[in-house]
Formats: C-alpha cells, sequence, structure tokens
C-alpha cells in the first residue's frame, strides 16, 4: 500500500483549489483522484459564461475557469490520477480507486472530499405517469449536447427552475430547439434572478410559478405532460390542469451532495445539507477528513466552491504540520428563517466564515449571530433568496464564552 | 432467413423463456417470437421478485403443484444457471385477534398442502428474525425466497439460446394459420412456419389462446403499484414482510427486499378489467408510503428512488367466477397447439414446472429425443461490485476495462457493459443493459453513466444516435447530432 | 412623457432590481444598483441591449467531437441566431486552445468568437 500525506478524492473546482492551496502551504506529498479523463469536473460541460468574477474579476466560461487551475497544478508538479474512481474509503482513510492498471490502495494522513453533487431524479420525487424516454435531468441534458455532441429532443419542456434547467432553456433554443415553457412549484424562481433573465426573458420562454408537473405522458416517447396550479401549501388546485405537448422533459428539481463515500468512512452528515457536519476548519467527525465544494452543501457560483476549498487548504496543512485540530465544541444553530448553515461547529478561538441560505425569500433583512443575547456578528441585506448563498466573516474576538451560537434572519 | 421450426414459443417472458430452455434439451428447432425488444418486459418483469412458498394459494391447484416444486428446486436451478438468489424466509405479521385468526388458517392451509417449515411466531421471535418489523405475531415462511425476475429470465433464455433455440424480437404474432400440418405464424415483421406451437403470451396470452383455437377466455387484469426505495434501507430488512390477509383474503401492500439490496415496497391492488396500464398514480404513491410504513420504518418518501407498477393477467375463470388456475391444455381440435393461460402470481416460481408440463403434453403426442449436447448451465457476467478487492485486481488486470467503473451508484465496469452489450440474445436497448448490469439502477438513476452507456451501444454496435433506444421501437434516446 | 422600466442586472449574480425613469427618450434617474455596472448595463439596454453567446463547434482529430466557444464581445440581442448561423458552419482541427479566435469580428459585428477548451490533437 502505497502512503500519502494528502489525497484529494474528485478534481472539479473544489478539488483543484484545496490541492493548490495546500502545496502552497507546503504540503508536497498531494494525489488527487479523478474519475473521468480530465480534470475539471463539471465545469468541461458549463460553457456559458459567468465564471470568476469573484475570483478572478473577469467572466469566463466554466472551462476556462477549470483550465486556470489546471495549468497552475500541472505547474506546481501536483500529482493527478485521472480515470480513477474512488471506490472505497475506510475511516482509518485508506482510499481504494479503480484504475485501468489495477486497483489501487493508498493510506493517506489526511483525506479532502471534493466529490461534488448530483441531481435530484424524477423517482426521488416519483411523478405520476407512464416511463417513457425523453426525460432528462438538466445535467445529463447538457452533458449530451455540450460533451457528447447529441441532441436530447426538440419540443421541450422544464419542470424546476434551477440554475442548470434555466441555462439549458437558453442553450436548447441556440440550438433550434423549441423551449415552450418552465414549470416551478414554488412562488418563487429557484436559480439566480439574472439567469431568469438572460435565459428566459431574453428568449421568450414563460416561466410558470405555483405550477407542478402532475403526470407524464406517453408510452414509448414521451408525448406530454400534465401540469396543475398549486396553492400556498403546494397543495394541486383542482380544476387547473393543462396538457403540454413535448417531446422531452428536462428535470432541474435540485442538487444532492454525493457522500456515498463519506458515509462508508463514518461521516456524520447533515440532513438538511445532504453533507458532512463540519467544523470552522471544514474538517468532519472523522479527524483528518475535510470536505468542500458541492459535496458539503450546494453551492450558487464556483467561485465560493474554489474559495472554500482554498479556506478548507489551510486547516488541513495545519491538521498535517501540527497535529489534531483544536476541538471545536460551540454549536452554531440556527432558526426557521435559515435553510442551512456551515459550519456546524466552531472553536470560539479562530476566526471563521459564516455560509448559509435562507429558506424563502425575503426583503431587506439582517442575519444575525449571537450568543445568548449578544450580538457577536451582523450582516444588513437589501433582499435575499434560497438561490443565493450568504457568506460574512466572524471575528474570534467577539466569542467571549462556550455558548451555542444561534443565526436568525430578521426581517425589517 | 430460415423460419421453418419444430416450436414456435409465443412470447418470451420467464415462461416462455423456461419453456425455450426445457424444450431445447431435445433435437428439436425452436424460436421464440417476443413482441418486444427484449425478454421479461410484460409481467414477467413488473413484479416483486419473489420466490413463493404457496403460502397465499389455494390447496390442489395446479398453481399450487407447480410453486412447491419450482420452490424446492430453485437452489438447484440459480446454480445452474448463475443468477441470485437468497432464501431468506418472509414473515406474515399480524395484530390483535381477528388477524390472529386469519393467519392461523393461512397456517393450517399451508400444513395441508405441505409447505415446509410453517411456525406460528411470537413478537419476541419476529424481533429476532427482523429487527425492524412491527407485528404482534407472524406467520414464518422460511422457503420463501427472492430472486431477480430479469437476470432469472435473461438467464434462461440464454441458456436456451445456447443450446439452439433462436430468439425473435420486436415479432408481435397478429395471425395464425394452419395448413398442411403446419402452423404458419404471421407477425408484424414476417411469417414464421413450424410444427408445434406453444402460447406462453402472459397478459396477451386470451388472444393468442383464441388465434389458436381456444377461444372465450376473459381477462380481468389487476394493476399493482410499487416504489423502489434506495439501497441505505436494504440493511434494515432481511425478509419480506407481509401484512395478515385483509377481509377479502388478499394480502395488502409488503415491503420486499431485493437481491440487490433494494427494498420495494408494493403493490397496491387496482382492478382494470381488460387494460393494459403501467402509469403510477399519486393516490396509489400515497396508500404505498401509509401501508408499508405501517410495517417498516425506512419505507418513506425519502427513501424512493423510482416508482413502477405491475399488469397482472388474471382470467375469470366462468364456472367458479374467481381466478382461473394455472392452465396447460391441449384439444383434438387444435392439434400441435399447446395453451397456457392464467399463469400470474407465482409465475417465477412456476415457471420451469409450468415449462415442463409444455413439454410433457408434447411428449403426448410424439416422442422427443434428447439432444446429447445440451447443456444446463450458463455463467452470468461477473459483477465487480461483488468481488473481493484481491478479485477485483485481478479482473483489472487480466482486462483493464474492469478498471473503468461507468455506474459509480451500482460500481458497473466498462467490462461488464461491453459484455452486456454484446449478449448473446442481441439486444441493444438502454433498458436491456440496465437489466444485465444494474448500470443507471442507482441513486442517480444515470445521471452518471447513461451517457457512457449510450456512447457505448454506439461504439460497439455501430449505431446512430437515433438509434438508440430505451426499451422499445419509438421510445428513442435522442435527436441526431447537435453539430 | 415619463416611462418607468424595472431590468435585472445580469452582469454579476447579485442581480440587482434596478428602476430606471426615462423621460422624452433621456435617462432620468437609475436606481437599485449595487455598483457602477449595473448603471452602465441598463443605460445600454435602454438604448441597444447586447449580449454575448456561448456555443460549440465540431472538431476534428480530438478526444472529444466539440469544442466550447463564446464571443469575447457583446453583440445586439437581435443578431444573436445571425451569429448561430454562423459559427454553426465552422469546424475545427485539433490541437486548439483556449483563446483561439474561430472566427474574427463574427458578422462583422467587432466581436470575435473564441475557444474556451484546451483540446489535444487524439493520439
Amino acid at each position: 500500500m502505497e502512503n500519502r500525506d494528502v489525497v484529494i478524492i474528485g478534481g472539479g473546482p473544489a478539488g483543484l483549489a484545496a490541492a493548490l492551496e495546500l502545496k502552497k502551504g507546503g504540503i508536497d506529498d498531494i494525489l488527487i483522484i479523478e474519475r473521468e479523463k480530465q480534470l475539471g469536473g463539471i465545469l468541461r460541460q458549463c460553457i456559458h459564461d459567468g465564471f470568476g468574477l469573484t475570483r478572478f474579476g473577469q467572466t469566463l466560461s466554466g472551462p476556462e475557469y477549470a483550465q486556470r487551475f489546471i495549468d497552475e497544478v500541472l505547474a506546481m508538479g501536483i500529482e493527478a490520477m485521472t480515470n480513477a474512481t474512488v471506490i472505497d474509503l475506510s475511516g482509518d482513510k485508506v482510499v481504494t480507486a479503480a484504475t485501468p492498471k489495477g486497483l489501487i490502495q493508498v493510506q493517506a494522513k489526511a483525506v479532502i472530499l471534493t466529490m461534488g453533487c448530483r441531481e435530484r431524479t424524477r423517482g426521488a420525487l416519483a411523478i405520476p405517469g407512464t416511463r417513457p424516454s425523453g426525460i432528462y435531468n438538466a445535467g445529463v441534458a447538457q452533458s449530451y449536447m455540450n460533451l457528447f455532441n447529441t441532441m436530447v429532443g426538440r419540443e421541450v419542456i422544464i419542470m424546476g427552475s434551477g440554475d442548470i434547467g434555466l441555462i439549458m432553456a437558453r442553450r436548447m433554443t441556440l440550438e433550434g430547439a423549441h423551449v415552450k415553457a418552465v414549470f416551478e412549484v414554488l412562488p418563487y424562481p429557484s436559480g439566480l434572478p439574472r439567469n431568469i433573465e438572460q435565459c428566459l426573458h431574453d428568449y421568450g420562454i414563460p416561466l410558470y410559478l405555483s405550477h407542478s408537473v402532475c403526470e407524464i405522458m406517453g408510452d414509448k416517447r414521451i408525448t406530454g405532460v400534465k401540469v396543475v396550479e398549486v396553492d400556498s401549501a403546494m397543495r394541486p388546485i383542482p380544476g387547473t390542469e393543462k396538457v403540454f405537448s413535448c417531446d422531452t422533459l428536462i428535470l432541474s428539481v435540485g442538487l444532492i451532495p454525493e457522500n456515498e463515500l463519506s458515509l462508508a468512512a463514518g461521516v456524520e452528515l447533515d440532513w438538511r445539507t445532504k453533507g458532512a457536519v463540519v467544523d470552522e476548519n471544514l474538517q468532519t467527525n472523522v479527524p483528518g477528513i475535510f470536505a468542500a465544494g458541492n459535496v458539503l452543501h450546494v453551492h450558487d457560483l464556483v467561485d465560493f466552491v474554489s474559495l472554500e476549498a482554498e479556506a478548507l487548504a489551510k486547516g488541513a496543512a495545519a491538521y498535517l504540520k501540527e497535529g489534531p485540530l483544536e476541538k471545536c465544541a460551540i454549536e452554531v444553530g440556527m432558526d426557521a428563517g435559515i435553510g442551512h448553515i456551515i459550519p456546524h461547529r466552531v472553536s470560539g478561538t479562530k476566526d471563521f466564515q459564516i455560509s448559509l441560505r435562507v429558506r424563502k425569500p425575503v426583503g431587506k433583512c439582517t442575519i444575525m449571530v449571537k450568543q445568548g443575547e449578544t450580538v457577536i456578528a451582523s450582516l444588513s441585506l437589501p433582499k435575499a433568496i434560497p438561490a443565493e448563498m450568504i457568506q460574512f466573516p466572524v471575528k474570534a474576538e467577539k466569542i467571549l464564552t462556550g455558548e451555542r451560537i444561534e443565526v436568525s434572519v430578521h426581517v425589517k | 432467413m430460415n423460419t421453418n421450426f419444430d416450436v414456435i414459443v409465443i412470447g418470451g417472458g420467464v415462461v416462455g423463456s423456461a419453456a425455450a430452455r426445457e424444450l431445447s434439451r431435445y433435437n428439436l428447432r425452436v424460436a421464440v417470437l417476443e413482441k418486444e425488444l427484449d425478454v421479461c418486459n410484460g409481467v414477467s418483469g413488473h413484479n416483486t421478485g419473489l420466490l413463493h412458498s404457496g403460502i397465499l394459494n389455494e390447496g390442489n391447484t395446479l398453481r399450487m403443484e407447480c410453486c412447491l416444486e419450482g420452490n424446492a428446486e430453485f437452489d438447484q436451478v440459480a446454480r445452474e444457471l448463475d443468477v441470485p438468489f437468497k432464501r431468506c424466509g418472509k414473515l406474515i405479521v399480524g395484530f390483535g385477534e381477528e388477524e390472529r385468526a386469519r393467519l392461523e388458517t393461512l397456517y393450517q392451509r399451508g400444513i395441508e398442502s405441505g409447505i415446509p417449515g410453517l411456525q406460528m411466531i411470537d413478537a419476541a421471535r419476529v424481533q429476532e428474525l427482523e429487527p425492524n418489523a412491527h407485528a404482534d405475531f407472524a406467520l414464518y415462511v422460511p422457503s420463501a425466497g427472492i430472486l431477480d425476475p430479469f437476470l432469472y429470465t435473461i438467464a434462461l433464455a440464454e441458456n436456451a439460446v445456447m443450446n439452439g433455440a433462436r430468439y425473435y424480437f420486436n415479432q408481435e404474432v397478429t395471425g395464425i394459420e394452419r395448413a398442411d400440418g403446419l402452423y404458419r405464424i404471421t407477425t408484424v415483421h414476417g411469417v414464421f412456419t413450424a410444427r408445434w406451437v406453444v402460447n406462453c403470451a402472459g397478459l396477451y396470452a386470451f388472444r393468442i389462446a383464441e388465434m389458436l383455437g381456444f377461444p372465450g377466455y376473459q381477462p380481468k387484469r389487476v394493476k399493482g403499484q410499487y416504489a423502489i426505495l434506495d439501497k441505505k434501507t436494504g440493511k434494515y430488512l432481511g425478509m419480506p414482510l407481509y401484512p395478515a390477509p385483509n377481509e377479502y383474503g388478499a394480502c395488502d401492500v409488503h415491503v420486499t427486499p431485493t437481491v440487490d439490496g433494494n427494498v420495494l415496497v408494493g403493490p397496491t391492488i387496482e382492478q382494470i378489467g381488460d387494460g393494459i396500464d403501467y402509469s403510477v398514480t399519486q393516490d396509489m404513491l400515497q396508500v404505498l408510503v401509509r401501508q408499508g410504513g405501517k410495517m417498516f420504518d425506512y419505507a418513506k418518501r425519502d427513501y424512493y428512488i423510482r416508482n413502477y407498477a405491475g399488469v397482472f393477467p388474471t382470467i375469470l375463470d366462468p364456472r367458479t367466477g374467481k381466478d382461473l388456475d394455472y392452465t396447460i391444455e391441449t384439444k383434438p381440435e387444435a392439434p400441435n397447439a399447446v395453451n397456457t393461460v392464467g399463469l400470474n402470481s407465482p409465475g417465477l416460481t412456476c415457471a420451469l414446472p409450468i415449462a415442463r408440463r409444455i413439454v410433457k403434453k408434447i411428449q403426448e403426442t410424439e416422442p422427443l429425443i434428447p439432444k446429447e449436447t445440451f447443456r444446463p448451465t450458463r455463467k452470468g457476467i461477473v459483477r465487480f461490485a461483488e468481488q473481493t478487492k484481491e478479485t477485483q485486481d485481478a479482473l483489472i488486470r487480466s482486462n483493464p476495462d474492469y478498471g473503468e467503473i461507468f455506474c459509480r451508484c451500482e460500481c458497473v465496469t466498462r467490462a461488464e457493459i461491453k459484455e452486456a452489450v454484446h449478449n448473446i440474445l442481441g439486444v441493444e436497448t438502454v433498458s436491456g443493459i440496465k437489466y444485465r448490469t444494474r448500470a443507471t439502477m442507482g441513486r442517480c438513476q444515470g445521471g452518471y453513466c447513461e451517457t457512457r452507456i449510450t456512447a457505448a451501444i454506439q461504439e460497439e454496435l455501430g449505431r446512430k444516435k437515433e438509434e438508440v433506444l430505451l426499451n422499445q421501437i419509438g421510445a428513442y434516446m435522442f435527436t441526431g447530432d447537435v453539430k | 412623457m415619463l416611462s418607468k422600466r424595472t431590468f435585472t442586472c445580469i452582469v454579476c449574480p447579485n442581480g440587482c432590481t434596478i428602476e430606471t425613469v426615462c423621460a422624452d427618450g433621456a435617462v432620468k434617474s437609475v436606481t437599485g444598483q449595487k455598483c457602477k455596472r449595473g448603471e452602465e448595463y441598463v443605460t445600454q439596454e435602454l438604448i441597444d441591449p447586447r449580449r454575448t453567446i456561448a456555443t460549440t463547434v465540431k472538431v476534428h482529430g480530438a478526444p472529444w467531437p466539440l469544442c466550447s466557444v463564446r464571443l469575447n464581445r457583446a453583440i445586439p440581442k437581435k443578431d444573436i441566431f445571425r451569429v448561430m448561423d454562423a459559427i454553426n458552419k465552422v469546424e475545427l482541427q485539433a490541437p486548439v486552445h483556449i483563446g483561439q479566435v474561430v472566427i474574427a469580428n463574427v458578422c462583422g459585428l467587432d466581436s470575435d468568437v473564441i475557444a474556451t477548451k484546451e483540446l489535444p490533437a487524439k493520439e
């Protein structure tokens, strides 16, 4: 068995950024394991622009954004093994990967989880109806179109207003498909406002909020969907059913962190994020196993994925150089206005970054971070929507007790 | 194409494939005509995947006779055909005195029918056998088991083909005539002739029966809806849990582990007359959640990865008004035709016993000469995911394609996909590959591997994008190139 | 005559909601934007809406059949499909490098179509 200081599982934006920052922090013995034949992860198929505004101050396409990191990884001599799929991770940090040369096993001192996320499927939603061909998750359709030169259909209905679905609405329109409508069950869109604007409005594609696809039709290829309006409790309103014909249904109904390997290693998960429970160092409950990017919680922008992975590298480097990290005993909780929050635990002796999403769209509001009645940090916003991740720093000097930290939204 | 055969079997479900396999033991030219693009597309593939004990069947019926016979021999059958099978037993659980009485009745009937090992057990023993079951008491049926309906049917069909039988897919039968001692069978794509015809058409058996001169069978179909739960739930359920029969004697929704570690919840029961309808509906999904959750805590919406429906080919017996017993018949007015109808549950368990009775019907008319070259064994695709790490490493070193994971949820390799694409039956649909390898069956439902599988179909078989099909003619995956 | 319009800024992920008031074709006020780029965006949007597009072109001799491309400068919104037609006529030969100009000054719109992916020649 090989020994390594760090094994990074996944060579997408999070894994690449973590590798670079570790290297810069003086860690040399790094191995990135990537299941695809190239590095870059999901960015390889995200050919639209809009990446890099925060990180590089310019707008790039996904492949360009990824290439900047790939070039640097190669230039710094970091070892990356592609076409290798990790099939097991043990609690004592033995990584097993299948490669065309054989099964490899690596004993790592630290493991970085950067496996990204997968799409929620039709089955998980249990949409009634038949099971014809022509139903694709948005990311799968994107892969077919942008990587495999494969057109999935012509008359398109999109279910869910997640960002990938919106991006695909525009992408398919540009390639000559007729995108008839986007249906969202919630009373507000799941994707970012700019994507509603530039992917739907620009091309005259209607978005129906509070609408649910209640039946899939067609025995062979899909022939249509039945759609129903829902009330504020998301119950179908009788008599509002309508049929839309189509040959393709694209689903953009949410992303789920890919944590099967984490579970195998005994990593505790948060039911809200479906990612690991982590401390301020982004370390999981298993010492020496860290997580960042979409495997930890689903991000809105890749820039934040990179930044999070870079932040992780500091803690991971400290773990490798100095041994076990300081215990994080202060829990971070939230009120009903917040969907989820990272980190889950802090030490109180280090500055840290809070990442969260609100549960519902709200107008002018303040996010308050409190210990008891003492406000230790706050952020005022003109508006907050679930589509956007909100991040702000908390200073250690403000944390004076070991009391639980509560984060809440106060709407003005 | 030579289209003259000694025996033509109509229908490539589990019974038709078992019949083809049993007929291939003899010096006969055997063909199977199947209307779909793969075996196991109808009732054989839409059910619970149970090796039944017979406990839910009435005694003194052909159904019961075949069930006991099929159940007893299945360990050997599974070995011969290299198919997954677990004799895990099952529990029919009950609450309260009324249900206890019903279970006692079942127990007595089962004992009389000769079902081995039956026991009435108390709550403590239920807990011991199945810690996640909820019950006051239960009827324990140790002879029940679980199998994979697709792999079993595929194995029977492959073994038949290895022994000389031929499969013709996309050949829906539209007419049967008899002239000069031969049957002339017209399908949507050709004409086949045979000395013998065997009707194994499942849901459509009544229609083929009519063409063969066995009229008057009225379908009274039952539809059942199921949900499949994530493999995460599999470790919490060791054996199927059935509720005690309701006042009409039927068992409501049950939970059943699969050989792959998923859990099935279902079926719901709906009478649908003579239609066929595989759609799933919102109201029945709610029934599944409610009834499944009563017996098993993990039958929750959070764990759903997919749902499906089955349609069971029940025939109304005009004499009794009940379900018709299994019927395997010949008659002088329809010479050289073996007709089967009413083959509903437990058809998987009974397939080989039925097949042997079909062979016997032919032997009543003519002697059959055993084929010396017949081989009863067949090897399945080696599953990388189920091997030890040492074997996995050895597999990769013998063939690097094992080192490339195509389906990450089920850990299926390129080598397995290639083997499936080049299957002996000549199936080339995405679903055909799925059932042979489990690729796309996991929690991401093909999000990762479907692009690879469709690419493999194009590369390995030289197909165009427009020619890649999900599961049937017309179920095209793509409209063509983007550029 | 006063006319009000509301925009969602697409320049960055903030997606600011920006209100504009115009009178007789002249912009009177722009409010709601977090930064200067928002103001520039709506001013442009009021007179001549422009967009960039991203798509793919066929590539020969590479491990993948397509190379992703984008425009390096925004073009008038009304010309999007005309530019798509022009891009669809082009095919590339590997190797392809990021930033490589695929079509210079596409349709005379003062914008180049550039490659956004590194594609080596197939071994």
